[in-house]
């Protein structure tokens, strides 16, 4: 061991060793002060008429396409145009910037939708601005306040405001209205017309008549069991199964919802192919009448543009696994808008937020996209511009008759949408019963709340 | 000339340094990063984390999956390499021996999979087994064999075998060069000596070929049973994301989705550390299991 120090290029590595171990070493494991960085922006912000420095925004291009956000990043140029703006955008955006995330250098502005990206974790990591108070002093061009104009009202962690719900998007269940109404296909209101219609196309047109992606579950989760459990146990139950309270999955309801689902695969009403394909697969299944119904948010006319048939005529309801007699239940799936804490430019991102939610907007983000911006009062009937389904959905969410509106309290947790996520499929391949499942998904819900 | 000591160690120096330097800032410093990261609660996508001791590593021993994944990896090695090795020197020979016009040919063939990206098989593979209009339920239909049809990459008991196929394909081509360099190594006067002592070809296969090709077959064992447990997660990544039901997550799989999509970045870290020590053992017996002498005639 003596020669071998001894010896000077052993010394001489072990020397590069130790320099670089120490220049690639982390120098700190805690956290900033949550008030560093959010207000240091007075030499980059406003001066004069406009703002100044550079304006980060990253936003997930998906199923909504890019074109919206042009426009608005567009006119905010226009209107400052001292401000540099660096847009980071695409589908796989969440990823792409996740070390900037973690380094501790985000971007400005941040639009969270999409795989890769979660809003929960973001607020438990600090990397989220609580915007609390400065929200209670926006307010929209007619002078109502923003907080008052929300169709579905921010989420709360704590009782403080991390984020503004940009985009009210609604899961739901799709259909061909043309292919229906040459059929002479039962459109339903309720689970047992729902069976009943699938039996009809299952018989006349030999297919199984449902079909979802079995490689994203959460597709099924949150598109069929989320409303079916808004419309079987209301807001609380909703709230139970998602955060995995005590009993809540092996609760009457849920089994009974459940076992709504065993009927459908005991059947033949999903497709058996579904667990091996993804969505873009299963929408484009839909697209080519291999299937009847299925349940996607409002993005899928705007995802699947350059895929439809000409004679094709997208129609939505909400899920309809409510019972008969009762209204069919809607669950609202909000994406949206944040500055990070670490924002180097605060003063532009907040400019930027404010500038963001404009009715004017909110009518152009619904031209674009086929989607609904989360703000009231925008007129979406008398737009030609607005695509007919979402006409009639709107209408539809919004008559309490045939929709009942369920409120989640927040997205479910990975650690908890997982497991439930693979039990489902097992149990929609007809592996398991649905006794089976309700069991499995409370050992999941109850190892969650252990790792909390 | 005489070099001096310093001028020695100078070359040597001129050598090796830059080699360390990049090996320790690629190599070392990522696994002790691992092996640090696995004692720490965090969610990996912010600077924050906590301190757990060996949390980690007792959630690991009580995680159900884990001991899956651990068997999914070596059912696809010990299927690959048994799939590989036969495939690749059954070609290698053919191509060698059999005096075959066209070798050139069906050797760029059966290494073009090679050249082709990992992600790209699995894109190609998934729309081959894809129920509806994939090639081989569409093959199994036209040979009138529809109860054999199936959702191959959706059925929990068939999904992790349907992945063999297309490991198998990728892997090939470069094995069945590395055994080719081997035979055509081999002197032709071996062949000839034991022809004139009456070995049919089937003998001189056993007798000749395998033996002197043995060490190109040990590095292909291990270095199929490597890349499969540090690799194989790119496949199953592409074509099941670990599905159904977990039925196709091996570790390399796992360790992704609970690193970076349930955001347990620290436990996907702790399974970073037992692939390691799982490969290292794994290799470690091989070694033992494959050690021969080296034949010469």
């Amino acid at each position: 061991m003596k020669r071998l120090f001894k010896n000077p290029f052993v010394l001489f590595l072990m020397a590069v060793l130790l320099i670089v171990a120490a220049a690639c070493s982390d120098d700190s494991t805690t956290e900033e002060s949550p008030d560093e960085g959010s207000d240091g922006s007075g030499e980059e912000s406003s001066e004069g008429d406009g703002l100044s420095g550079t304006l980060e925004i990253q936003y997930f291009v998906g199923g909504y396409g890019d074109s919206w956000w042009k426009e608005v990043i567009g006119d905010f140029q226009e209107q400052h145009p001292d401000l540099e703006i660096v847009e980071h955008a695409g589908p796989n955006i969440n990823e792409e910037m996740r070390s900037r995330w973690v380094s501790g250098d985000p971007p400005d502005v941040v639009y969270i939708d999409g795989a890769g990206s979660s809003e929960t974790q973001m607020v438990e990591d600090g990397q989220l601005m609580n915007l609390s108070d400065w929200v209670q002093d926006i307010e929209l061009e007619d002078g109502t306040p923003l907080l008052d104009s929300f169709i579905v009202e921010p989420a709360t962690y704590d009782g403080e405001i991390h984020s503004l719900p940009l985009v009210f998007d609604t899961w739901g269940t799709w259909y061909d209205i043309s292919w229906f109404e040459e059929e002479g296909f039962e459109v339903p209101t309720d689970f047992e017309s729902f069976m009943s219609s699938m039996g009809d196309i299952q018989e006349s047109a030999d297919i199984a008549p449902f079909v979802t992606t079995g490689q994203h579950p959460y597709y099924f989760l949150r598109g069929m069991l989320y409303p079916a459990f808004g419309a079987a146990g209301g807001n609380e139950l909703l709230e139970d199964v998602i955060t995995g309270a005590e009993g809540a999955w092996t609760s009457e309801p849920v089994l009974e919802v459940m076992k709504k689902v065993e009927k459908m695969q005991q059947e033949g009403y999903i497709d058996e192919g579904f667990a091996a394909i993804n969505h873009t697969q299963s929408q484009m299944n839909f697209l080519l009448h291999d299937n009847a119904y299925i349940p996607v948010g409002f993005w899928l006319p705007n995802e699947m543009e350059g895929d439809k048939p000409e004679d094709l005529e997208y129609g939505f309801i909400p899920s309809p696994m409510n019972d008969a007699g009762e209204p069919m239940a809607v669950v609202p799936d909000l994406r949206p808008l944040a500055i990070a804490e670490q924002a180097e430019n605060p003063e532009a991102a907040k400019a930027f937020v404010e500038f963001v939610f404009t009715k004017e907007y909110a009518k152009s983000f619904s031209e674009h996209t086929g989607a609904i911006m989360n703000l009231e009062g925008v007129d979406l009937a008398s737009n030609e511009n607005v695509p007919q389904y979402l006409i009639d959905a709107n209408e539809m969410i919004n008559d309490p008759e045939q929709a009942q509106i369920y409120h989640k309290p927040h997205p479910m947790s990975a650690d908890l949408e997982t497991p439930i996520s693979d039990s489902l499929v097992s149990l929609m391949l007809g592996n398991i019963t649905a006794e089976e499942f309700v069991e499995e998904a409370e050992e999941a819900a109850a190892e969650y709340r252990n790792n909390q | 000339m005489v070099q001096s000591k310093k001028q020695k160690y100078l070359f040597l120096a001129f050598c090796l340094v830059p080699t360390f330097i990049l090996f320790s800032i690629f190599t070392l410093y990522p696994l002790f990063s691992g092996l640090y990261y696995s004692f720490f609660d965090m969610s990996g996508s912010s600077q924050a984390r906590e301190f757990v001791g060996l949390d980690n590593y007792i959630r690991l021993f009580k995680d159900e999956i884990i001991p899956a994944t651990i068997w999914h990896d070596y059912f696809l090695v010990i299927t690959k390499v048994i799939g590989i090795m036969i495939m690749a020197m059954f070609i290698a020979v053919a191509l060698t021996q059999l005096k075959i016009k066209e070798a050139p040919f069906y050797r760029i063939i059966f290494f073009f999979p090679n050249i082709m990206s990992v992600v790209v098989i699995g894109i190609l593979w998934a729309f081959i087994y894809n129920p509806d209009l994939g090639l081989i339920n569409s093959g199994l239909e036209f040979l009138g064999l529809e109860e054999w049809q199936r959702a191959w990459l959706g059925n929990e008991d068939w999904a992790l075998t349907s992945l063999v196929l297309p490991s198998i394909w990728a892997g090939i081509g470069l094995f069945m060069l590395l055994l080719m360099g081997g035979i055509a190594n081999i002197s032709k006067s071996y062949y000839e000596a034991a022809h004139i002592d009456g070995a049919n070809e089937w003998q001189q296969f056993w007798k000749v070929t395998l033996p002197l090709v043995w060490p190109q077959i040990k590095i292909s064992i291990l270095y199929i049973v490597i890349t499969t447990l540090n690799g194989s997660f790119i496949i199953v990544q592409v074509m099941t994301g670990g599905g159904p039901n977990n039925a196709t997550h091996v570790m390399g799989s796992y360790l992704y989705q609970q690193a970076f999509q349930q955001y347990n970045f620290g436990y996907g870290a702790t399974i970073g550390v037992m692939i390691l020590v799982i490969s290292l053992i794994t290799v470690l017996i091989l070694q033992l299991l494959l050690k021969r002498d080296k034949v010469e005639y």
